[in-house]
C-alpha cells in the first residue's frame, strides 16, 4: 500500500503542473440532481430536516432547544478576524444528492459521485483495494458511501453516518451526543446542534484496536448551502483509533458556511487519533468566496491514561475559526495538537487549542506552525488551564510563525492560568521569515529557489507532519507546496 | 578554465573590486591572500552570484560562458561550488536529504539520472567516513547547532558530494583547530584533480602548509598587487601585508 | 459578615454596571478640585473628562484589560475624594526606612506636594523639577501636548478621573544636553485620611509630566508607600513621559502600597529617535494594584526595556499590563517580567508586542515567568505578538512552575537547610531583575525586601508544618 502510493506520488508530475496553473484543485462542481431545502432557517426548517431523517422526538427536542438557545447567544466578535454579517436566512439547511434513502454497498452510489470523489483524489473503490482504510463520504450534507463495514463490524467497530447512527444506536448517541460540547457551548456550536445534517459516528468497543485507519471526506457541492456536520467518536476503554478527514468544496463567489462539531470521548487507556487535512475553497485572491469554517472540535479525555491527539493542517477555508480542545479529567491523561495553519491570498485564520487540566499527572503539547503569506491573516490563540486539582500536570507549547512577504500578518495569543503550584508551563513563541543567505545557501548547491523555499517550509512543519499517518503526510506535504506555490518570489 | 578580466563590483554604492583581473585553468589551485577588508570575500560571492553586489564593469568567463548572467543554481549546476565562510543554518531541513535534494537537481541539469536511495546513501557514507564526520550529523537538520569546525566539514562533505569543477573555499580554515584543518585540507588535497580547479580564500598562509598552491595572489583594495608561486604566502607570514601595501601605493 | 468577594457575586450583572456607574460619579460629584489656577486650555479638559464619566463604556472581564481583574471587587468599595491633609503630623521621610540615596526628592502626602520635606536645592541649569500644580500655574503652555494624547484603550474611566480630578504631580522638564547628576527621587506616602462614615479610604489622584528635550538624560525612582501596612486607600496615578531625540530616562518604579491599598498605574512613554527607556518595576503592595505601561516608538532607533518583579501574598491581586508598539522602523525592546507567588493571591501578566507593516527591522523579546510556591495561588499570564511586517525578530516564552525538586535536593544533599535552599533559589530567580538597578542601594534595598517576604513566608510554612 506505501509503495503504491509512492509511485503515484513520484509519477504524478504532470496533473500537479495542472493543479499548479488551477490555482484550486478541487473547484469543480459535480452536475447531480439533489433534494436542497429553500434557503432560511425558523423551528419549521428543523421539523422538516429532522422529519428527512425519521428522528426520534429526544433529537428533534434536543434540536429546537439549541435552536432557542441560539436566538439568544449573539455571533461571536472576539476572533482577529473580519467578515461581513452572515445572512443566516438566506442559506439553505439541507442538500443532499437525490438517491435511496440507505445504501449497503458502493455499487447503490450514484455514478457520478463516485466520479466526484474520484476527481478529488478520493477513489472510494481504489481506496477500498490498496489503502485498506475505511472511508465515510459526506456529501453536502449527508453521508452517500461508508467502505469497509463488513470488516470492521467483525471486529466490533461501529463505523456510520451518524444519521444511521441515531436509527440503529440511539442509546449509545444519546448518551455522548452533547455530552463534550453542549448545544449551549457557543453561538455555532448551537446553530450545529439546532440544524446538523449528517456526519460521521465511530464507536470502538472495549479493548479494540481499531483495524484500519477511518477516515471521512467532506465535500460541500451545492450552491448556498451551509454544511453542518456533527462527528462523534468513543473509544472505550483499552481501545484505539486513527481517525482522519478531509474537506473540498468548489470554487463560488459566494461565502459559504461550514459549521461542523465533533466531539472526541476517550476512556480508560483508550487513545484516538484524529487527523485533519482541511482543505475547503480558500476564495480568490481578491478575497471573493471561500469558505467560513467554523468550527467546534473537542475531545474528553474522560478516562485515566487516556489519549486524544488532534493533528491539522489547515491550507483551505477563507477564514477558519477553530480550536480543537481536549479535557483532560482522567488522571494521567494526555492531550496533543499540532498544527499546521496556512494563509495565503486574502485567507484570515484564527486557531488553536485549549488543553484544559483537571486531572493530576496530565500532559499536554502544543506545536502550532503558522505561515503567512499574500495578505493573509494567521493567529494562535490557545488557552492552557492548570486546575486546583491538576498536581503534577505539565504543558509544552510551542508556537512558531513563518511570514513569506511584507503584506501578511502573524498573531500570537496564549492565554495561560495556572492555579496550582505543583504544574509546569512552558510558552515559546518565534516569528520569523525565510532569509536570503538560507536562499542563497541552497541555490548555491544547485537548488531552486521554489524549491529551497518548500524545502524550508517543509523544514518547519516537520514537527507537525510526522505526526499525521504516512499517506496523510504526503498529501498534506504536497498540498502545503501547491498552496504556496508563487506566493514567495 | 576562469578568466575575470578588470572586474568591478560595488556594494551599496561603495567600491570594493577594482578591476581584478585573474586566469585559472584546469588542474590549478590558487590561493587568495589580503588584509580585512581587501574584497576577498566579496570576490567568492560574486563567483557564486549572490544578490546585493552590482557589477559596474568588467567580466567573468567560466568556461568560455558569461558566469555573471547565470543564477546561483545554474552556477552549481556547471560546477561552480562555493565553501562558506559562515555556512547557513536550515531549521527543520534533514542534512542527508538537502545534500540529496542538491546533487540530483545538479545531476538533473546536467542530463544525468538521479541517485537513488542505495547509491546515495553508500557514496555519502564513504565520502563522510574521508573527512571523519560523525554520521550523526547527517542525520541532522543542516548546520543547525553545529561547532564551527562542524559546520566547515559539512562544506567539505557537500564538495566531494558534488565534484565541482571550479571550487571556492571561503576562509575555510578559519575558526578550526590543527587537527579539524588537517583533516579538511586532507580532504581537499583528495579532490585535486587535472580536471578540478580550486581557488583558496585566506588570511593566514597556514591553510597553505597543508593544501600546497601552485599560485598566490595578494589583494589589496579591489585589485590583485601582487602574484607568486607559494614562496609568497611565507614571505606574507613573515613581513605582514602592510609593505605590500605601501609598496602598491607608492 | 459578607465579604466584598462574596458580595459582587451575588449581584445581577445589571446591578455591578450600575454600581459601577456609580462609584466613579460619586467620586466626581464629591470631589475638590483646586481648578483656580488652571490654565484656560485645561477647563476645557477637565469639564470634557468630567462629561466622559458618564458615558465612557464600563469596565468588564470580557475585555482584554479586565480580564482576570475581578474589577467587580473595586466598586463595592466606596473612596472619599476629599480629605484634608493633617498638617500637624510630622513626618520624618529618613524613618520610613527606605533608601539613602544621595538625591533630588520629591515627596507627595496624599498626593499633594510636601515642600518641607522634599530637597530640591542646586538643581542643575536647564532642569524644572516641580509639583505639577505649581507647573501649571508658572509655565502652563509647556504641558499642553502632554495633555493631547490622553486615553489609553481599556483605562478610559480612571484616566478621565485622573484628569477631572487630579490636584498635583510631579514635572521634570530636563533641556537639551542636559545629563541630570543626581537621581530624581519622587516619594508617594499614602494614608487613609477620611473621616466620612461611607467611605472605606480616602482618593489619591496624582497626575506625572516627565519630558526629555534632545540628548538630556535622568534617572527617576517612584516609591509608593504608606505609614503602615493597614491603610486603605485609592491611588489613581498616570504619568506621561516624552523622550526626544537621544534622550535617555532610567526609570524605577517600587510599589509597595499598603496591603489593603488599591493602586493603579498608566506610565505612557513615547520615544523618540535613538531614545533609551529603562524600566524597572517592582510590586510588592497593594491589595489590588494595576500597572500599565504603553511604549510607543514613533522614530526609528530607539530603544526600550522593560523589567518587572512581582511578589503577590495572601488575598493579593498584581496585574501588569505591557504593551510596546513598533510603529517605525529599526527600534528594539525587551521584556522581561518575574514573579514569585508566595501567598493565596493572584498575578496577572499580559505583554503585548504590536509590530505595525511598516516597521520592518524590529526586534522584540518578551519573556515572563513565574514561580508559584503555594496551594490556592493562581497566575494568569498572557503573551501576545501581533506582527504585521515579516523582516522583523520577535519571540516570547513564558514560564510557570515551582522550585525545582532537583535544584532543592542537590543543595540539601550539600548540606543546607530546605527553608534556606528555597529562599536561595528563590532570591536566585529575581537576580536579574534586582541586578538591573543602577543604583547598588536599590539592589540592597530590594533583595532586602524580597529576603524578608520569603523569610515571613518560610516562618509561616514551617508553623503550619508543626501542627
Amino acid at each position: 500500500m506505501r509503495s503504491a502510493l509512492k509511485n503515484d506520488q513520484e509519477n504524478d508530475q504532470t496533473p500537479i503542473d495542472d493543479l499548479i496553473r488551477s490555482g484550486y484543485a478541487h473547484g469543480f462542481v459535480t452536475p447531480i440532481e439533489s433534494d436542497t431545502f429553500p434557503p432560511g432557517l425558523s423551528e419549521n426548517t428543523i421539523l422538516k430536516i429532522s422529519a428527512k431523517k425519521n428522528e426520534p422526538d429526544w433529537v428533534l427536542e434536543w434540536r429546537l432547544k439549541a435552536y432557542r438557545r441560539w436566538l439568544a447567544m449573539e455571533d461571536p466578535e472576539w476572533a482577529h478576524v473580519k467578515h461581513p454579517d452572515i445572512d443566516f436566512q438566506s442559506m439553505s439547511y439541507y442538500s443532499a444528492p437525490k438517491k435511496k434513502e440507505s445504501l449497503n454497498s458502493l455499487d447503490e452510489v450514484d455514478p457520478q459521485l463516485l466520479e466526484a470523489y474520484n476527481k478529488l483524489g478520493i477513489p472510494l473503490e481504489e481506496q477500498k483495494a490498496l489503502a485498506g482504510a475505511a472511508v465515510d463520504a459526506v456529501f453536502d450534507s449527508v453521508s452517500v458511501a461508508t467502505t469497509f463495514r463488513k470488516s470492521l463490524a467483525d471486529a466490533g467497530v461501529i463505523f456510520c453516518s451518524m444519521s444511521e447512527a441515531i436509527q440503529k444506536h440511539p442509546q449509545l448517541v444519546q448518551k455522548y451526543m452533547g455530552s463534550v460540547v453542549p448545544y449551549s457551548d457557543n453561538f455555532y456550536a448551537a446553530l450545529n446542534a439546532a440544524v446538523f445534517t449528517d456526519g460521521t459516528f465511530v464507536y470502538i468497543p472495549q479493548g479494540v484496536r481499531c483495524p484500519m485507519e477511518l477516515s471521512t471526506y467532506f465535500r460541500i457541492n451545492e450552491a448556498n448551502t451551509g454544511q453542518f456536520e456533527r462527528t462523534l467518536i468513543i473509544a472505550e476503554a483499552g481501545s484505539s483509533v486513527s481517525y482522519l478527514e478531509g474537506c473540498t468544496a468548489p470554487m463560488r463567489d459566494e461565502n459559504q458556511l461550514h459549521a461542523a462539531v465533533v466531539e472526541l470521548v476517550a476512556m480508560d487507556d483508550a487513545s484516538i487519533k484524529y487527523s485533519t487535512v482541511q482543505n475547503w475553497y480558500p476564495g480568490d485572491e481578491q478575497g471573493k468566496g471561500g469558505i467560513y469554517n467554523f468550527v467546534t472540535k473537542r475531545g474528553a479525555c474522560r478516562g485515566k491514561r487516556s489519549h486524544i491527539s488532534w493533528t491539522q493542517v489547515e491550507t483551505g477555508s477563507a477564514i477558519t475559526w477553530k480550536y480543537p480542545s481536549c479535557l483532560l479529567i482522567g488522571d494521567d491523561s494526555v492531550g496533543e495538537f499540532y498544527s499546521v495553519a496556512v494563509t495565503r491570498g486574502r485567507q484570515q485564520a484564527d486557531t488553536g487549542t485549549k488543553m484544559i487540566h483537571i486531572g493530576a499527572n496530565t500532559k499536554s503539547t502544543i506545536v502550532s506552525k503558522g505561515i503567512s503569506a499574500g495578505h493573509g491573516q494567521n493567529t494562535y490563540r490557545g488557552l492552557v488551564r492548570m486546575s486546583k486539582g491538576a498536581v503534577n500536570a505539565r504543558n509544552h507549547t510551542q508556537c512558531d510563525s513563518l511570514l513569506l512577504g511584507d503584506q501578511c500578518a502573524a498573531h500570537t495569543f496564549p492565554y495561560i492560568e495556572v492555579m496550582n503550584p505543583d504544574a509546569e508551563v512552558e510558552h515559546e513563541a518565534t516569528t520569523s521569515k525565510i532569509s536570503d543567505d538560507q536562499l542563497f545557501y541552497c541555490r548555491q548547491r544547485g537548488i531552486s529557489e521554489e524549491d529551497a523555499v518548500s524545502m524550508i517550509v517543509n523544514g518547519f512543519c516537520k514537527e507537525v507532519f510526522k505526526e499525521l499517518p504516512m499517506e496523510f503526510a504526503v498529501e498534506a506535504q504536497k498540498l502545503l507546496n501547491l498552496t504556496l506555490e508563487g506566493a514567495v518570489g | 578554465m576562469l578568466r575575470i578580466n578588470n572586474l568591478h563590483v560595488k556594494i551599496e554604492g561603495k567600491q570594493i573590486l577594482n578591476g581584478l583581473d585573474l586566469t585559472v585553468n584546469a588542474g590549478e589551485v590558487h590561493a587568495i591572500m589580503g588584509p580585512n577588508g581587501s574584497g576577498k570575500s566579496t570576490l567568492s560571492h560574486v563567483l557564486a552570484g549572490r544578490e546585493g553586489y552590482e557589477v559596474t564593469d568588467g567580466q567573468v568567463l567560466f568556461n568560455a560562458e558569461n558566469l555573471l548572467q547565470l543564477s546561483p543554481e545554474q552556477r552549481a549546476h556547471k560546477g561552480v561550488f562555493l565553501a562558506m565562510q559562515y555556512p547557513v543554518e536550515l531549521p527543520g531541513v534533514n542534512n542527508m536529504t538537502f545534500i540529496r535534494e542538491s546533487i540530483n537537481a545538479i545531476r538533473r541539469a546536467r542530463g544525468q539520472d538521479e541517485f537513488n536511495t542505495l547509491e546515495f546513501l553508500q557514496l555519502i557514507r564513504e565520502k563522510a567516513a574521508q573527512l571523519q564526520l560523525d554520521e550523526k550529523l547527517l542525520k541532522r537538520n543542516v548546520n543547525a547547532g553545529f561547532s564551527g569546525g562542524e559546520k566547515k566539514r559539512n562544506e567539505v562533505l557537500q564538495m566531494a558530494m558534488l565534484e565541482p569543477q571550479l571550487a571556492i573555499l571561503d576562509e575555510t580554515d578559519s575558526g578550526l583547530d590543527i587537527d579539524a584543518l588537517r583533516v579538511i585540507a586532507q580532504g581537499v588535497n583528495s579532490l585535486r584533480s587535472a580536471e578540478r580547479s580550486i581557488i583558496l580564500v585566506t588570511h593566514y598562509q597556514r591553510l597553505l602548509e597543508y593544501i600546497q598552491p601552485d599560485f598566490v595572489h595578494v589583494l589589496v583594495n579591489g585589485r590583485i598587487v601582487r602574484s607568486g608561486d607559494k614562496q609568497l604566502a611565507l614571505t606574507l607570514e613573515q613581513k605582514g601585508y602592510n609593505w605590500i601595501i605601501e609598496e602598491d601605493a607608492a | 459578615m459578607k465579604s466584598p468577594v462574596q458580595n459582587a457575586q451575588l449581584q445581577t450583572p445589571q446591578q455591578r454596571q450600575q454600581l459601577q456607574r456609580e462609584w466613579f460619579q460619586q467620586l466626581v460629584v464629591g470631589a475638590e478640585v483646586d481648578a483656580e489656577y488652571d490654565p484656560d486650555w485645561l477647563l476645557p479638559l477637565r469639564e470634557k473628562a468630567l462629561q466622559s464619566i458618564s458615558t465612557l463604556p464600563l469596565l468588564n472581564r470580557k475585555q482584554e484589560a479586565w480580564r482576570y481583574n475581578r474589577v467587580d471587587n473595586i466598586f463595592q468599595n466606596s473612596f472619599d475624594p476629599l480629605f484634608d491633609n493633617d498638617l500637624e503630623q510630622k513626618i520624618c521621610i529618613e524613618d520610613i526606612g527606605l533608601p539613602a540615596i544621595d538625591s533630588y526628592r520629591l515627596v507627595f502626602i496624599n498626593g499633594r506636594i510636601d515642600l518641607s520635606l522634599s530637597e530640591l536645592s542646586e538643581l542643575p541649569a536647564g532642569v524644572i523639577l516641580t509639583g505639577t500644580a505649581e507647573a501649571l500655574r508658572t509655565i502652563p503652555d509647556q504641558l499642553m501636548s502632554s495633555f493631547d494624547h490622553l486615553h489609553q484603550p481599556g483605562e478610559q474611566l480612571f484616566t478621565a478621573l485622573n484628569t477631572a480630578l487630579f490636584n498635583d504631580g510631579v514635572y521634570l522638564h530636563v533641556n537639551q544636553s542636559v545629563t541630570l547628576d543626581r537621581p530624581v527621587e519622587i516619594i508617594y506616602l499614602n494614608n487613609n485620611l477620611t473621616r466620612s462614615e461611607q467611605h472605606v479610604g480616602s482618593m489619591i489622584q496624582t497626575r506625572n509630566i516627565i519630558d526629555l528635550e534632545s540628548g538630556a538624560s535622568a534617572t527617576v525612582i517612584e516609591h509608593f508607600i504608606s505609614n503602615n501596612k493597614h491603610e486603605k486607600y485609592f491611588h489613581n496615578n498616570f504619568t506621561d513621559i516624552n523622550l526626544a531625540d537621544d534622550s535617555r530616562l532610567r526609570h524605577y518604579r517600587i510599589q509597595d502600597e499598603s496591603r489593603l491599598a488599591y493602586h493603579l498605574s498608566n506610565v505612557q512613554i513615547t520615544q523618540h529617535r535613538r531614545s533609551r527607556y529603562f524600566s524597572t518595576c517592582l510590586a510588592f503592595g497593594g491589595l489590588w494594584s494595576k500597572s500599565a505601561v504603553r511604549v510607543e516608538f514613533q522614530a526609528q532607533q530607539a530603544e526600550c526595556d522593560l523589567l518587572g518583579l512581582y511578589t503577590v501574598g495572601d488575598q493579593q491581586l498584581t496585574d501588569f499590563h505591557l504593551d510596546v508598539q513598533h510603529r517605525v522602523p529599526s527600534c528594539r525592546s525587551s521584556e522581561q517580567f518575574k514573579g514569585i507567588l508566595y501567598g493565596r493571591g493572584r498575578a496577572v501578566f499580559d505583554g503585548r508586542i504590536l509590530v505595525d507593516r511598516q516597521a520592518q527591522h524590529s526586534d522584540a523579546a518578551l519573556t515572563n515567568d513565574n514561580l508559584l510556591l503555594v496551594r490556592d495561588a493562581e497566575v494568569n499570564t498572557k503573551p501576545q505578538l501581533e506582527i504585521y511586517a515579516d523582516d522583523v525578530k520577535c519571540s516570547h516564552g513564558t514560564t510557570v512552575g515551582r522550585l525545582d525538586p532537583e535544584q532543592l535536593f542537590y543543595m540539601r544533599s550539600r548540606g543546607i537547610a530546605e527553608h534556606s535552599a528555597r529562599k536561595m533559589l528563590c532570591q536566585g530567580f529575581a537576580t536579574d531583575i534586582i541586578e538591573s538597578f543602577e543604583l547598588q542601594q536599590l539592589r540592597d534595598y530590594a533583595s532586602e525586601k524580597i529576603a524578608h517576604t520569603l523569610n515571613s513566608v518560610e516562618s509561616e510554612m514551617e508553623h503550619k508544618n508543626g501542627h
